[in-house]
């Protein structure tokens, strides 16, 4: 956050002493999160008995990519990461949308019948039908091989939604009733106010919804036969054969580079989410957004 | 945002309809249609079903094929949903076909019983009784068993290790002592330093107790029951009986004595290999078909030394010389029908006749190997990959390897049955797959099949869950040196009595009265 | 509701807060747009949500997916019986509280104190830098952190198992194996995977503070401690409370893949929870009316956890989840 603080409260000895503990201490948790995935960077490009043989390392000795070639000779993959992009990117917006729209109401502590949709929500955090009987009435709705099954029966995020909602609720109302006495329906205010107001938490939550249907196997796994229409992450997990210890190359012997595999369709599977980051920060940098409120 | 709304609505109106839909039940058309659908496990990516393979397959088949491939891991999972959709396919692979969900629908109706059914489809007659018995459902056949080795235990040990310290293949349990011991102590890769061991042991994935691990191996040549065993007119399980105690008294001494890795509590069984071919342990107990992996994995590490690193022998006797030897189930799930879309005699045998065709020797080769001339050629009675370069001959083989395997039911996965076998490159390899020919034969005669394999005991599926881990989870505690012999012993004592007994029981009544 | 405990902007709220109770027909009439906003979340939640609850009378079945709800026998509380009087119930139910006592101490305030101090962090480019790189452990499923857990932790070549060893000495300790180790590790394993995510619902909440309030502290004279306590902490405090409020309804809930994982035959007696019980029932029995019983029982728990937790949160003078 840019903060323009003045440096003076930052000069004392405590204050000093801190920042360097804190540098360290990030600095340290940073190198903690990142050498077993540097690990999993280098594993991707060695060789399988290199990977048995060295417990840990960060630069193979003989490089390899023949996993990656592997990975993107099947058209399939590029396919799949195509479809992906598409489903997670509409499905992200129709998500927000939907939170969003259900959330701005539910802040509004006057709105009659508010507490029963809220307890109706949050119900939903703990009690699910299971697998079975969701599956069902996707059936039923006539979605099944249809993108939009990966989509709609996850399209609100009871938690998400909570708490979008209580973030509305910390919003300054003057503007809104400015608005208001201007004429703006509520859905104007929401529309043209509340919204733009949002950037950091829509950012926040974009990501949030965009991850989640970017990393969900099981949807597309039940709901979706027509294996041209599979997502990156059934393939990804068909090809580092998730279960191959066990029914694969044990019973039917099946020689797979399962270990140099698994790690390269990690490192493909997570990097085009991870350009999703960046953007959101540019958010979090700007920060000040309820400071130009004035109150 | 409009759109989306104006789906929930068509949602709402679908679901009212769909209701109604079920109320009445619909008059499907009834399965004399040209098209056969299949639901078939799945290992890679999906076959193109305009591919050149499927156009083969259903050449062959005679019928135009629809097949929904789902991906091995999550089978279970769709195999319910679709068990529960009502909609099942003609023909589906059941991987599970002992469990509850499968059997219960079997026998509401939901498939053909098959019992003997196949006998006058010449390549769907079961071609050996202990897997038609094994694949069976309390006396009766739900589906045509997709064949394994019947016998495919064998111990795999460092070729060049032995070598160097002038060992021969063990055949007792007492010389496999000797060789661990002497891998351990004797530095067989004579680097200078004691750093390895003999025996490698995995953690095992699943608690059940009798799931045909190396310590299920070393209890049976030791003369303790396969899972279950008469003694003395009684049913008892492998644990209760002094053969057992032997057996794990045998393994705590290898392991007491370093012979055995330290992680054997916790090695993931995907990294079994690992420490084998890296030289750091020298013996594997587990199925024949390890080795084609392990040569593989040698081959990548030493290239001109792999043909020598590698010996293999089958099960083991015990030290009074008496050998017994541990089978495997002989099948891999098994093909049902369906009988909400087949549903008369004529339709079955009509689907039985394509099941036949795809069974023949020509099927199998079909499957397992692909198309002669184009992906693969026969050399000295083996396969050979050819035109390798050929993208399409690529998608080929993956479609082969990975899918359309799936649906043999004569050959199976790395081992040939009537397709063929693929030529392994080195003439060690050709021998040693001889070899497990010969040894599978050959143990076959010492087998202790296990006689409650085609039995569901209720008492034991209900209460798998507390009873499975109990004597699972003593005896690695009493290896592992956590529990005395004593403790163990009281552990039996908890498994007969959360229900064991009743489990017992219950398996004694089925086989008296089923009389197999 | 408690205004006089709501914050000042709320009492600030002006023409739509009405004493008076208002008949149906003017409420819908007078705020059309804000329900008509609620409506299609509304219907999600009855059609997506809703509508599947019908599964949950398979919990009083023995549920067989091809007979359906219909055809399937009603077996009223035996599922139920079976879950609190089975011999395994207790030791399922400790290791479970155990392993959410675990959380709520070590999970729950981690990525708190992570976002607070990246907060406090001033050089933009190692903010930025560290934030970009603790997040991404989200992503490796459960499967690989294992594998990396192992590969760190063996007791024969792991590297951080060694280098303890090399420090402490004494015998080696095999971390991954052995019972008193498991939760130490699950819990590591949990910070490791999963702080550097919980961050960012904190960050974007602490980008939400008013530059103003900081302004005005500084002008009465608060340094940067009392800062820190009197602007950042109250402005991310409604966060906390939410965040805490819905976490508890999942105390109960363990990640099911992360635990079967790390269990091994030395230590299932200290990891076997609800969640892997019902794993074992699953393979055994088919298990879907077993698994909805304790999806039940956990559901109540966490409906007691939830509204037990906002009542207090309100009792604490705070704003709670309504």
């Amino acid at each position: 956050m840019s903060l323009r603080r003045p440096p003076g409260e930052y000069r004392s000895p405590g204050s000093r002493l801190f920042d360097i503990l804190n540098v360290a201490l990030l600095l340290g948790l940073a190198l903690v999160t990142v050498l077993p995935l540097l690990y999993v960077l280098a594993a991707s490009f060695a060789t399988e008995s290199e990977i048995a043989s060295r417990p840990f390392f960060l630069w193979p000795r003989r490089f390899i990519t023949s996993t990656y070639e592997y990975i993107f000779e099947t058209g399939t993959f590029v396919r799949a990461l195509i479809t992906t992009i598409c489903v997670t990117a509409a499905g992200m917006v129709i998500q927000v949308l939907l939170t969003f729209t259900m959330a701005y109401p539910l802040a509004k502590r006057y709105l009659p019948g508010r507490a029963l949709v809220l307890n109706l929500v949050i119900f939903t955090i703990v009690f699910s039908g299971g697998l079975i009987p969701t599956y069902l009435v996707v059936r039923d709705l006539g979605l099944l091989d249809t993108y939009w099954a990966l989509i709609l029966p996850l399209a609100i995020n009871p938690f998400y939604l909570i708490i979008v909602k209580s973030f509305f609720q910390e919003l300054p109302q003057t503007l809104e009733e400015a608005a208001r006495i201007d004429g703006c329906s509520e859905f104007g205010v929401f529309w043209r106010i509340v919204l733009p107001l949002s950037k950091p938490i829509i950012a926040t939550f974009s990501l949030f919804y965009a991850v989640a249907i970017w990393n969900d196997y099981m949807s597309p796994l039940l709901y979706i036969d027509d294996t041209r229409k599979w997502t990156l992450q059934v393939i990804v997990r068909q090809l580092t054969g998730a279960d191959a210890e066990n029914a694969l190359s044990r019973l039917d012997s099946v020689l797979f580079p399962v270990e140099g595999m698994k790690f390269a369709v990690v490192v493909i599977a997570t990097l085009p989410i991870l350009f999703f980051y960046p953007f959101l920060q540019k958010h979090f940098a700007k920060g000040v957004l309820i400071g130009s409120v004035k109150e | 945002m409009n759109l989306t709304s104006r789906r929930l609505l068509a949602g709402l109106l679908a679901i009212s309809t769909a209701t109604a839909a079920t109320a009445c039940s619909s008059g499907d058309e009834p399965g004399a249609t040209n098209e056969l659908t299949m639901m078939v496990p799945l290992f890679g990516t999906a076959p193109d079903p305009a591919g050149e393979m499927q156009k083969a397959v259903e050449k062959l088949a005679g019928k135009k094929l629809r097949i929904t491939w789902v991906p091995n891991a999550e089978y279970g999972d769709k195999t319910n949903v679709t068990l529960a959709s009502d909609k099942l396919p003609d023909l589906m692979v059941v991987q599970d076909q002992k469990g509850p969900s499968f059997v219960k629908a079997a026998e509401a109706g939901a498939f053909w019983d098959l019992t003997g059914k196949l006998d006058k489809y010449p390549n769907l007659k079961p071609r050996n009784e202990q897997t038609r018995l094994n694949s069976s459902v309390n006396g009766r056949t739900f589906g045509v068993y997709r064949v394994r080795p019947l016998l495919r235990s064998a111990v795999l040990l460092r070729k060049d290790w032995l070598d160097k310290l002038g060992l021969r293949p063990p055949k007792t349990t007492d010389d496999l002592y000797e060789i661990a011991k002497a891998f351990t102590e004797k530095d067989p890769d004579g680097n200078g330093k004691k750093d390895t061991y003999g025996l490698i042991i995995p953690k095992w994935p699943t608690p059940v107790f009798n799931s045909s691990n190396p310590y299920n191996a070393i209890d049976v040549w030791f003369g303790a029951p396969n899972g279950f065993g008469m003694r003395g007119g009684r049913l008892v399980p492998e644990f209760d009986t002094p053969e057992f105690f032997a057996a794990n008294r045998y393994i705590k001494k290898m392991i007491d004595e370093g012979l055995v890795n330290r992680d054997f509590a916790t090695l993931d069984t995907g990294k079994w290999n690992d420490p084998f071919v890296q030289g750091k342990g020298g013996i594997i107990i587990d199925v024949n078909v390890r080795a084609t992996q392990l040569y593989g994995l040698l081959k990548e590490k030493d290239p001109d030394r792999y043909t020598d690193m590698l010996a293999m022998t089958g099960n083991l006797a015990r030290p009074d010389g008496q050998k017994f030897s541990l089978p495997f189930t002989g099948y891999n799930g098994v093909l049902a029908i369906s009988k909400q879309t087949i549903r008369t005699d004529a339709q079955l045998d009509e689907v039985l006749k394509v099941l036949d065709r795809l069974a023949s020797k020509e099927g199998a080769v079909l499957l397992t190997n692909g198309i002669e001339g184009r992906n693969f050629r026969v050399e000295d009675g083996y396969a050979v990959h050819i035109n390798e370069d050929d993208p399409a001959v690529k998608t080929m083989n993956n479609d082969v390897d990975y899918a359309f395997i799936q649906l043999g039911t004569t050959a199976s996965v790395g081992v040939g049955g009537d397709a063929y076998a693929w030529k392994p490159a080195s003439k060690a390899e050709q021998d040693n797959l001889r070899l497990r020919a010969e040894l599978e034969k050959l143990d076959l005669q010492t087998a202790v099949h296990d006689p409650t394999l085609p039995y569901i005991s209720p008492a034991l599926t209900a209460k798998g869950a507390t009873l499975n881990p109990i004597v699972t989870d003593a005896r690695v505690k009493y290896l592992a040196g956590e529990i005395t012999e004593e403790q163990l012993k009281a552990e039996i004592k908890r498994w007969y009595d959360s229900g064991g007994s009743q489990a017992v029981t219950e398996f004694q009544d089925l086989i008296a009265k089923g009389g197999n | 509701m408690a205004t006089d405990l709501a914050p000042p902007e709320v009492k600030a709220v002006p023409a739509p807060v009405r004493r008076t109770r208002m008949s149906p027909r003017t409420a819908l009439l007078r705020y059309r747009w804000l329900y008509l906003m609620v409506l299609p979340g509304l219907a999600y939640f009855l059609v997506f949500k809703y509508l599947p609850m019908r599964g949950l009378t398979i919990a009083f079945q023995d549920f067989v997916p091809f007979l359906g709800y219909e055809g399937s026998q009603w077996v009223g509380l035996k599922h139920f019986e079976e879950l609190f009087t089975g011999p395994d119930f207790g030791r399922l139910l400790g290791n479970t509280l155990i392993l959410a006592a675990l959380t709520i101490v070590f999970a729950f305030p981690a990525p708190i104190v992570v976002a607070l101090l990246l907060n406090e962090l001033r050089l933009g480019v190692l903010k930025r830098a560290v934030q970009s790189l603790i997040y991404i452990p989200h992503f490796l499923s459960w499967t690989i952190v294992a594998s990396l857990t192992y590969l760190l932790f063996s007791v024969d070549y792991g590297v951080i198992a060694g280098l303890v060893h090399g420090v402490v000495g004494g015998t080696r300790v095999d971390y991954v194996a052995q019972a008193e180790w498991f939760r130490p590790v699950i819990v590591l394993q949990t910070l490791w995977k999963s702080t550097g995510w919980g961050t960012i619902i904190y960050l974007a909440a602490l980008a939400g503070v008013n530059a103003d309030l900081y302004e005005a502290a500084r002008i009465d004279g608060a340094g940067r401690w009392r800062q820190f306590w009197h602007v950042t902490l109250p402005a991310i405090r409604p966060t906390i409370v939410v965040m805490a409020i819905l976490t508890s309804g999942h105390l109960l809930d363990n990640s099911f893949e992360q635990i079967w994982l790390m269990t091994n035959s030395l230590n299932r007696s200290v990891a076997d929870v609800f969640d892997t019980y019902v794993y074992y029932v699953g393979i055994t029995q088919g298990g879907y009316s077993y698994a909805t019983a304790v999806g039940l029982f956990k559901g109540v728990a966490g409906v007691l956890l939830i509204f037990g937790c906002n009542w207090l949160a309100k009792r604490l003078g705070q704003r709670g989840l309504f």
